[in-house]
C-alpha cells in the first residue's frame, strides 16, 4: 500500500502551486481557479487522514463533503461577483480594480 | 477499489505493484496538470487544465477508499464548477493578459513565498512518525456514510443546504445588475 506520507506530500506540493497560483495571477477567475486547487489539497488531506486513522462514522469523508460543497457555492458567488464588476469597470484584473484605493 | 482489487487478484497481478505503478503517475500527472493550470498565460487552457487536475483528483479518491466521494468530485467539481469557470471566462473579455509590468518580481516573490511553504510541510511530514495503527480497518460503505450523514451529522447537513441556498440567491442578485 501507498504509505500516509505520500499522499500528504502529494497534497502539500498541489497547496504550494494553488498559493503560488494566487499570488502571481492578476486575473480574478485565476485566483479563483488557485483556490479550487487548495480546497482539492485539503480534501485530499482530510480523506487521507480518514482512511489511515479509520474514523468509523466516516467523519473524514463527510467534512470533505461539506468542503466541496462550500467550494461551490464560492465559486457560484465568487463567479456572479467577476461578471458584476466587469459590467461595471470593464476589467477583470485584480490591480485596475482600484475604485475604493485612496 | 474493491472491485478493482477483486479484478486484479482474478487476473492474477501482484496488486501491490498494480497500485504503485498506477499512483505514482496519477500523482506526478496532477502535479504537471496543477503547474500548466498557474503558468498558462491563457486563462480558458488554465480552466480546461483544471479539469484534468480535479479528475486525477477523483482518482486519488479512489485509492484511499472513497468511492462516493470520487462520484461527487467529478460530477460537481467537473461538471459543474469548471463549465461555470469556462462561461465566465467566455462572457469577461481580457482572455490574454499580456505582458504586465513587474511580473518578474511578483513571479519571484510568489515562487519564494510558496517554496517556503512547501520546504516546511514537506520537513513536518518527513519528521512526523505516523502509525499505521487502523490500517485494515474496515472502509466505510456508502450505506453507513448516508446513514450518518442523516443522523449523526444531520445538523451539519441542514447548514450546507441552506448555504447553498444563500449562495444561489445572492449569486442571482449580484449578477442581475441595476434595473433598467
Amino acid at each position: 500500500m501507498i504509505p500516509q506520507s505520500h499522499y500528504l506530500a502529494l497534497s502539500a506540493c498541489l497547496f504550494a502551486i494553488g498559493i503560488f497560483g494566487i499570488l502571481t495571477r492578476k486575473n480574478a477567475i485565476g485566483i479563483l481557479i488557485s483556490i479550487e486547487l487548495i480546497l482539492n489539497a485539503a480534501n485530499i488531506n482530510l480523506i487521507t487522514f480518514n482512511k489511515f486513522l479509520g474514523s468509523p462514522d466516516g467523519l473524514g469523508q463527510i467534512f470533505a463533503l461539506f468542503v466541496i460543497a462550500i467550494a461551490a457555492a464560492s465559486a457560484v458567488v465568487g463567479l456572479g461577483l467577476v461578471i458584476a464588476i466587469y459590467r461595471s469597470a470593464k476589467t477583470i484584473l485584480v490591480n485596475k480594480m482600484d475604485l475604493m484605493k485612496w | 477499489m474493491s472491485g478493482l482489487i477483486q479484478l486484479l487478484n482474478s487476473v492474477g497481478l501482484p496488486q501491490e505493484i498494480v497500485i504503485k505503478a498506477t499512483f505514482y503517475p496519477i500523482a506526478c500527472l496532477i502535479l504537471v496538470f496543477a503547474l500548466l493550470v498557474v503558468l498558462s498565460r491563457n486563462i480558458f487552457h488554465s480552466a480546461l487544465y483544471l479539469a484534468f487536475v480535479l479528475m486525477g483528483v477523483a482518482c486519488v479518491y479512489l485509492y484511499l477508499d472513497a468511492e462516493f466521494l470520487a462520484i461527487v468530485q467529478v460530477l460537481i467539481y467537473v461538471g459543474a464548477i469548471v463549465t461555470l469557470f469556462i462561461f465566465t471566462i467566455m462572457l469577461t473579455a481580457d482572455i490574454n493578459t499580456g505582458p504586465i509590468r513587474g511580473m518578474i518580481r511578483r513571479v519571484l516573490g510568489g515562487a519564494f513565498a510558496s517554496l517556503a511553504i512547501l520546504f516546511i510541510l514537506i520537513r513536518v511530514i518527513a519528521r512526523t512518525t505516523w502509525q499505521a495503527a487502523a490500517q485494515n480497518a474496515p472502509a466505510i460503505s456508502l450505506e453507513g456514510l448516508g446513514r450518518s450523514l442523516m443522523s449523526k451529522y444531520v445538523l451539519p447537513f441542514e447548514v450546507i443546504s441552506l448555504i447553498s441556498l444563500a449562495a444561489i440567491v445572492g449569486a442571482i442578485v449580484i449578477g442581475k445588475g441595476q434595473k433598467r
